[in-house]
């Protein structure tokens, strides 16, 4: 049964994923050209260091934020804390980008903070003591408060989870709250920390509005710009192998951490609801302003300012062809899923029924889509449909496919399939993973074709499973920015990328509208799942 | 069958239509409202859809260069003559922009048969007047904003900004590269800070009390005078006055908005005819009023905040030909880089 038809799309799906990244690579040993290499070599070890930079105060912030919400709202009954539990995961309606607009429209001189002083003091120069959100800061900051939620919510989970034995441990042994939960709780819910930190991290070395809006050079805006100023496909090339390798090894880090600390993951079995300690006084006082500025920082300050700025400027509202962008909006996020969904389904059950260890280490490879940033996938994708159209589709007199991929729908949703590729399939193979085979079995025995148990038995099992992925892939695309500023068609705008572009333009004040709309678009996402979102991460 | 169905709902929604249409299609990287309005005053008048793709000027430059012959694009629309010029050196423009409405519109150092100026803009100096005396001012050119008089006092935006590599481009042009790069090395002594943000922010660190002097377009203070930025902006614009450096020799630095015809582009006709429309008066009217840009065409006259803000009596360089900038784009990201300019 080796070769079926299962196993063959299986294949064919995880190889075409792996294309732009085996790009990437062989284009690596490439000569670069000459005439700037000193200058490439200065600017290769600003962008590593930027990156570095980067990286670690994000991932120190979205630390402290991430845990520090979640271990009090699973824990402790305060003001609010049930509200926070759920809107605490809004923040992940504000990309980095728009965060970052806001930043600056708030803190710049003669911004929204000089209006309030000035409205509340009269007149002065308060620029100078307006502190600037700017620069590496700014893009720490933007970064940090947009992403901290993949750490709240997979540390919630964990916590929600450890079982009551183990607080009451702490108990017995005379710890203080503070050492209980740093000797205990803390390292029992280190695995969902790290898988929570390293989604930021790979977030935050794939990040690329908010850095460019900022003009850092990291590694990601540096392929960009070596791509564009150089005109060096090559060098860009080389630098995402950096940020590969750098990304890999993020990975492999990981995996080794969670290798150690696996026997901290207990089967359910053992678990007990524990009674929250309810606080009181000044600690409660504490506990709610701590995640209240959290929710204000993350999510209620940049709706403000966008919303400001509607308000303000209202002929920008009406300029905007706002029903278009919202249907080009979600066209994407209807068919993205779609094909998404359909692929990741038939290569998972592919793996299933044909059990062959070529095929998964095909699919393990496959998924790391994620992990490249979406600009140098759009790079790769155009270099390789102009490589393949040039080389064999002219080559055996076929007319020139360029259009049927290079700005249009279809490039489009080729380049987030592999972008998103890894959410789809990992979604589904640990819903797959809690299917018995032998379910399976027995639906052979009852006489069952292996469709008719996919479509039949499998698909309303996951059914669950794969509302929640189509959430998160909806977010994800909604908030999408550079594939599609490189990829879209003639004429065809979303709420991403006309605040981009605005933006760009100097015209904050433009881009806000868009901005409002995409953050309203993907909180009422996140509000209609966030029940789902929080059982689901439990698992 | 259910799966065919959705296979073929799938294919039928991402095959995109290629209807072949009286339009012209155009990578457009500049964004503002004002254009999108004079697109469409063009559809209205000759029937000619406009089809854009926006994007920043460097991404389209190269969706254009990989999709080569194949590419749909008819004209190319674009922020500083340096990139024109840039895009013109790879081969990816054709020649065509030679009608005589063109010409008699546009003078001849601001259009190639390429590409051509669609309206200028210049590259100045704002100063505070309360810390700025009209001595220290007196005679000020770029090559003298490298002098030790302004240490700590000057902020200009970074060096991969596209204005400032054509200023600086033009700088290699007259005085050669090994001069602009100990200029380089001056003008980043003389920073106030290192480079941050974008024009409008240097204007206004000027009036925020964060720099004395700050280098950047023409068109912003006026926009800032508008009140489209807010009554802030507005007020903080008032603090901040206008130099036009090297009146004495070559003049102030030009620079235009261009469009460049694309090789090979399929709609070649239209595409010069709507060159030759943004050249009307009735356009360049359009865009004086609401970018704020100079006209480039004789007869129309700037937007009055600019005649009475910043003045129109002053010398243009016209001796430095925009499509030098171009040409020497790389060597003045080079020698800005070498000098530490951020």
């Amino acid at each position: 049964m080796k070769f079926n038809s299962w196993y063959l799309s299986s294949f064919l799906i995880s190889f075409f994923v792996l294309i732009p990244i085996i790009t990437v690579f062989t284009s690596f040993f490439e000569s670069t050209s000459n005439y700037y290499e000193i200058l490439k070599n200065t600017f290769l070890i600003e962008y590593i260091f930027n990156s570095v930079a980067l990286l670690i105060s994000v991932l120190i912030l979205t630390f402290i934020l991430g845990t520090g919400t979640a271990y009090l709202v699973s824990f402790y009954k305060f003001p609010g804390s049930n509200f926070f539990k759920w809107a605490l995961i809004l923040s992940f309606a504000v990309p980095p980008y728009i965060y970052a607009y806001s930043l600056t429209a708030f803190f710049e001189n003669y911004g929204t903070a000089f209006t309030i002083l000035k409205s509340l003091f009269g007149d002065a120069n308060y620029n100078k003591s307006i502190p600037k959100f700017d620069g590496m800061f700014g893009a720490i900051i933007s970064i940090s408060f947009s992403l901290f939620a993949y750490v709240y919510i997979l540390a919630r989970a964990s916590f929600l989870y450890q079982s009551q034995n183990l607080i009451d441990l702490g108990k017995n042994l005379g710890f203080s709250k503070f050492k209980s939960f740093y000797k205990i709780i803390l390292p029992a819910a280190r695995p969902a920390i790290v898988a929570g930190l390293s989604l930021v991290a790979m977030e935050t070395l794939a990040e690329f509005g908010a850095v460019d809006f900022f003009s850092i050079n990291t590694l990601t805006t540096g392929i960009y710009n070596s791509w564009i100023t150089f005109d060096d496909l090559a060098f860009a090339n080389r630098i995402s192998f950096f940020l590969l390798l750098f990304i890999f090894s993020l990975f492999v880090l990981e995996n080794l951490s969670r290798r150690k600390a696996k026997y901290h993951f207990n089967a359910r079995g053992g678990f007990k609801q524990k009674e929250k300690f309810k606080l009181t006084g000044n600690k409660s006082f504490l506990a709610f302003i701590f995640c209240f500025f959290v929710f204000f920082v993350s999510f209620l300050f940049p709706l403000s300012q966008m919303l400001y700025w509607t308000l303000k400027f209202p002929e920008n509202l009406f300029d905007l062809q706002i029903i278009d962008l919202l249907l080009n909006t979600l066209y994407l996020v209807f068919l993205s899923s779609l094909v998404l969904i359909l692929f990741s389904l038939i290569s998972n059950y592919g793996n299933r029924v044909s059990n062959n260890k070529t095929l998964n280490i095909l699919s393990t490879l496959s998924i790391s889509g994620y992990a490249i940033p979406g600009v140098i996938l759009a790079i790769a994708f155009i270099t390789f449909i102009a490589w393949f159209d040039e080389n064999i589709i002219k080559s055996l007199g076929f007319l020139s496919i360029k259009k049927l991929f290079i700005g249009s729908i279809l490039g489009l949703v080729l380049v987030y399939f592999v972008r998103f590729y890894s959410l789809a399939f990992n979604g589904i193979k640990s819903g797959y993973e809690k299917i018995n085979i032998s379910v399976d079995e027995s639906a052979y025995l009852l006489g069952f074709s292996k469709r008719k148990t996919f479509i039949n038995i499998h698909i309303p099992f996951l059914r669950n499973s794969l509302l929640f992925i189509i959430i998160l892939i909806s977010l994800e695309i909604v908030r999408e920015l550079p594939i599609t500023l490189i990829l879209r068609p003639f004429n065809f705008e979303t709420f991403a990328t006309t605040a981009y572009i605005s933006a760009s333009e100097d015209l904050l004040e433009a881009a806000a509208v868009p901005s409002l709309f995409l953050i309203l678009i993907a909180s009422f996402f996140i509000i209609i799942t966030s029940k789902y979102i929080l059982r689901e991460s439990n698992d | 069958m259910k799966r065919v169905s959705i296979f073929a709902l799938i294919t039928s929604l991402l095959v995109s239509t290629f209807a072949i249409a009286n339009e012209v299609n155009v990578f457009n990287a500049r964004h503002y409202k004002a254009d999108a309005e004079l697109y469409s005053k063009f559809t209205n008048k000759t029937g000619i859809k406009v089809n854009l793709i926006n994007g920043k000027s460097g991404a389209l430059e190269k969706r254009m260069i990989e999709e080569g012959a194949d590419s749909s694009a008819d004209l190319y629309i674009t922020a500083d003559a340096g990139r024109c010029g840039a895009f013109k050196a790879k081969g990816m423009t054709q020649g065509g922009l030679t009608s005589a409405a063109i010409k008699a519109a546009v003078p001849s150092n601001f259009r190639t048969s390429h590409w051509t100026g669609i309206a200028k803009r210049a590259r100045i100096v704002y100063y505070s007047p309360e810390r700025v005396s009209g001595a220290d001012l007196s005679g000020l050119t770029y090559e003298s904003l490298a002098d030790s008089k302004w240490k700590g006092r000057l902020v200009i935006r970074k060096s991969s900004n596209i204005y400032n590599k054509s200023l600086v481009a033009s700088l290699i042009a007259n005085n050669g590269k090994k001069a602009t790069a100990e200029w380089a090395k001056g003008v980043v002594a003389n920073m106030a800070r290192d480079s941050k943000g974008n024009d409008r922010a240097q204007i206004m660190a000027v009036a925020a009390g964060e720099a004395d002097i700050a280098v950047a377009n023409t068109y912003y203070l006026a926009l800032m005078l508008s009140g489209k930025k807010g009554a802030e902006q507005q007020e903080a614009a008032k603090k901040v006055k206008a130099f036009f450096p090297n009146q004495n020799d070559r003049g102030t630095h030009m620079n235009i908005s261009c469009a460049a015809l694309v090789k090979g582009a399929p709609n070649k006709a239209n595409a010069i005819k709507l060159v030759e429309f943004l050249l009307t008066p009735e356009s360049q009217e359009h865009f004086t009023n609401n970018t704020f840009e100079f006209p480039m065409i004789d007869g129309v006259s700037p937007n009055p905040l600019v005649v009475n803000n910043l003045g129109l009596d002053f010398k243009q360089d016209l001796k430095t030909k925009v499509s030098t900038y171009g040409k020497h784009q790389a060597a003045a990201l080079e020698v800005m880089t070498a000098a530490g300019w951020k």
